[in-house]
């Protein structure tokens, strides 16, 4: 059993045999019938394995909701528990089953295989799809579509099913479960509300993989938009009393690589102390993204259709994220140059009581626009109180640290050099990096990390090189999430820092697949 | 007695919170039903008294039963039972057969008074009724409990559920035992009373085929011991653990088809087995798909009072009730999808 893929609390698991989860069973050939009233039969994953009894006189909405055998635990009643319950469930899945046990669901519908996929369910069963065949309706792309010639329906809807679930497979390896589920919560109430009620969960237990996010309405609910958001409240501006520049988004990410914010930069750079110009564009469904902020997923990675057109639960997501900000606290004055989006802009801060100049430009990186920009940036940096790059760079570094670590003292007590974008760095303990998406953690950053509680996983001793693997690992120290950096501890030295690829617990009862992608050794 | 099975108790006694009020001078219910005495076609008065109700229902009570809510939990004064019994007699007048029930025990002398079921007794001999049927507990199943000094011929009837201990324990949460219910089936013979078995049909968490083989079995243990076995499909009450279940969709009540092949495969049997589902064609009680449910009902009353057989039954339904059954101990509960037995086919739209 080899973890070779996650996201959400959903795995791709290997099971040798190309055999890979999620996995479909069928009634006829995988299920064996119990002897008795009580108990559960068994089922043929590659090799036959008992199921646990039945839930006689049980109660589905108590704990404990999963019943154990050995190598299988049985998650009852998913097609008919409350959505809420379903989510309550899904976030103990682990606690109640462990990692090495893989997760039957039985009787689900087609259209609940991937959010159920996605909440870590491993295998499915064709009982549902046995009785639609047998009342003539086709199995078409998770919908049922009626059926009126005399085909064999049961051997169609079959072979659909099978596709079905290798759709759900290759969306967990290349990232696009979320963008599947959503596609099936579309139309049915059922799939929404679970996913709805499932954001939270996600948050805090997801794998945070990077895919880029193909946005959509939906996305203003996906876990890493909701997770950025959140995290803005830990982002404070690099110095006080800047003058708060809010600029419109751009279709090339990161934004200060586009044509347009090289523009704007242009123009701003010739006004005197432009430094103290605090660079947040506004966006959706991200709202606001400091310029410090670029690099951190998803603000590198997400594609949004623009039609210039704000709607009311985007104004209320923005109205939220600047109340995350307090700009009023924070920044003297603001400007607002942001095209289509620079009313809306303009009467949030003014809401706010910031003190705000719409410069009205309707094409803002247009040679007229930089001008006009040019002119308003002159007129509000008049005597105001100059800021120095150093002064600003180390500011832009707590403020990153901030955002990362939720205890960030370690990195910025450290002596702060370089420049916004590449050359940032905090001492030896850290340096920006675009593929971690932020601070990378050196191997010295890492013993700080460690020292100050940071997520720590003890290997047993050997020279480790490249990455470790699961079956390396003995115990762990902290919490983390799939995609989040960690440090390897060896012999009770740190030996390398890198990127988790398996849940805490998840890499103690593994034996076989990548526990730690390593960017820097001992 | 056995131990109780916790889980489940817990999950019954939550069930039951309503609040009741009831006309205390008045029956339940009083109607009149065709029924067989002997092998004569007769006409039956029933009547359900009102009373404090079953002592089981009031400390734990049983998955399925609703009964617990047509009682009066202070209980009911012998006056208040004398004057519901004036407003029954009148529909038992010519009538040779008659069913008294109570939402318990008729013969728990804490639930109906000794002096009044004796006094009611003998009422209804002089009133010219030759045969009564009265439910109970079998802990009451006592020659000093239906010692009348003069009463008609007595049928008891008692509720079996289940010859399977699992079954009792884990899905009814009844504390019987088989070798109980042999001694007092055995004692109540002796003293010249009849015996009606009730077992139930697809009780809570069964599916439909575990469902048939625990009733068909059932009756092939309860046939030596009684005189007549009713096999009763569960119905969907109010306040019941079997309703709660029903509602979360994780039990669906049994197709009449089930009902069918049980009766079938017990026709063999020494006994009369019969079956009136209460509910019946209903979500809530046994039904098929929409368009079978009268004529397979009207069969089963005509197999009940002898006037048929059930073979020439048939609708397009039942080859979906043979997948169902296949394919239902997979499902590992009672559950089938909302629709199915009438083929997913949308209802009318308006």
């Amino acid at each position: 059993m080899e973890p070779v893929g996650h996201e959400g609390l959903g795995r791709l698991l290997d099971l040798g045999e190309n055999l890979r989860t999620p996995h479909i069973v069928f009634r006829k050939e995988d299920l064996t019938e119990a002897t008795d009233l009580e108990s559960g039969g068994s089922i043929v994953v590659g090799k036959p394995f008992d199921l646990p009894p039945k839930p006689l006189g049980l109660d589905s909405e108590k704990e404990p909701y999963l019943h154990l055998s050995e190598n299988i635990a049985v998650l009852d009643n998913a097609s008919s528990l409350k959505p809420q319950k379903i989510v309550e469930i899904a976030s103990k899945i682990r606690k109640e089953a462990g990692y090495a046990r893989l997760v039957y669901a039985p009787a689900v519908e087609p259209s609940e295989m991937p959010i159920l996929a996605y909440l870590g369910v491993d295998i499915f069963d064709d009982l549902s799809v046995e009785l639609r065949s047998s009342t003539g309706w086709l199995l078409e792309d998770g919908h049922w579509v009626k059926n009126q010639s005399n085909d064999d329906l049961t051997s169609i809807n079959g072979e659909e099913l099978k596709r079905w679930l290798s759709k759900i497979r290759s969306s967990i390896s290349n990232g696009r479960l979320r963008e599947f589920v959503e596609r099936t919560s579309l139309h049915n109430p059922r799939v929404s509300q679970i996913l709805h009620y499932s954001t939270k969960v996600l948050v805090e237990k997801g794998a945070k993989i990077h895919t880029p996010i193909r946005a959509n309405a939906l996305s203003l609910q996906n876990p890493s938009v909701i997770d950025f958001q959140e995290r803005l409240s830990r982002f404070t501006p690099p110095v006080e009393n800047m003058v708060l520049l809010v600029l419109p988004c751009s279709a090339r990410k990161p934004y200060f690589k586009s044509s347009s914010h090289k523009r704007f930069f242009n123009a701003i750079r010739e006004v005197d102390n432009y430094l103290s110009l605090h660079i947040v564009s506004v966006t959706s469904p991200l709202g606001l993204v400091p310029r410090e902020l670029e690099f951190c997923y998803p603000a590198a990675h997400y594609d949004i259709a623009v039609t210039g057109v704000w709607s009311p639960t985007e104004v209320e997501m923005i109205r939220r994220q600047l109340s995350r900000i307090e700009p009023e606290t924070h920044y003297s004055q603001a400007i607002v140059h942001a095209g289509s989006s620079s009313e809306i802009m303009t009467s949030l801060l003014k809401e706010r009581g910031l003190d705000t100049i719409d410069t009205k430009a309707e094409r803002p990186s247009s040679f007229e626009g930089l001008e006009v920009l040019q002119n308003v940036a002159r007129m509000s940096l008049n005597g105001t109180k100059p800021v120095n790059s150093k002064q600003r760079a180390k500011g832009e570094a707590i403020g990153l640290a901030n955002f990362q670590y939720s205890n960030s003292d370690f990195l910025t007590t450290s002596e702060i050099s370089g420049r916004m974008p590449y050359k940032l760095r905090c001492g030896d303990l850290a340096a920006i990096s675009p593929v971690v998406g932020g601070f990378g953690l050196t191997l010295n950053g890492g013993k700080a990390y460690a020292s100050n509680g940071g997520a720590t996983i003890k290997a047993e001793n050997f020279k480790l090189v490249g990455d470790l693997f699961a079956v390396g690992v003995k115990g762990y120290e902290g919490d983390w999430q799939i995609g989040d950096q960690v440090v390897i501890e060896q012999n009770s030295e740190i030996t390398a820092v890198g990127i988790a690829k398996m849940n805490p617990e998840e890499m103690v009862s593994m034996k076989r697949g990548i526990a730690v992608e390593v960017r820097h050794h001992a | 007695m056995p131990e109780a099975f916790v889980p489940l108790t817990d999950f019954v006694n939550e069930a039951k919170s309503i609040p009741r009020e009831h006309a205390l001078d008045q029956p339940v219910a009083k109607w009149t039903e065709d029924e067989l005495l002997g092998d004569e076609l007769v006409e039956a008065g029933v009547a359900i008294l009102r009373t404090r109700g079953c002592y089981w229902s009031i400390k734990e009570g049983c998955s399925m039963c609703g009964y617990f809510n047509d009682t009066v939990p202070g209980g009911v004064s012998d006056e208040m039972l004398r004057k519901q019994w004036e407003k029954i007699r009148p529909s038992l007048k010519g009538k040779r057969y008659a069913k008294i029930y109570t939402s318990g025990s008729f013969i728990d002398p804490t639930e109906v008074p000794l002096d009044f079921a004796d006094a009611v007794m003998s009422d209804m001999k002089e009133m010219g009724i030759e045969k009564v049927l009265i439910e109970s507990l079998p802990e009451f199943v006592n020659p000093k409990n239906f010692s009348y000094t003069n009463a008609p011929k007595l049928e008891i009837a008692i509720g079996l559920e289940s010859s399977s201990s699992l079954v009792l324990d884990k899905c009814v949460n009844k504390r019987l035992r088989w070798p109980h219910f042999v001694k007092v089936c055995n004692s109540a013979r002796n003293n010249g009373a009849e015996l009606k078995a009730y077992i139930l049909l697809k009780p809570p968490y069964l599916n439909e085929k575990d469902a048939i083989e625990d009733a068909v079995q059932s009756a092939i243990d309860a046939a030596p011991y009684v005189d007549k076995i009713s096999i009763n499909p569960v119905n969907v009450q109010k306040n019941t653990v079997v309703e709660k279940l029903w509602m979360r969709n994780e039990w669906t009540a049994p197709w009449l088809w089930s009902v069918v092949e049980v009766l079938d495969r017990c026709k063999d049997l020494p006994v009369r087995v019969y079956s009136d589902p209460t509910g019946g064609g209903t979500r809530r009680g046994a039904h098929n798909c929409h368009s079978c449910n009268k004529k397979v009902l009207e069969g089963l009353k005509n197999h009940r009072l002898g006037r048929g057989d059930l073979s020439s039954l048939m609708c397009e339904c039942k080859s979906r009730w043979d997948v169902i059954k296949s394919q239902s101990s997979f499902r590992r509960n009672g559950s089938e999808p909302h629709g199915y037995r009438s083929g997913f086919s949308n209802g009318r739209r308006f």
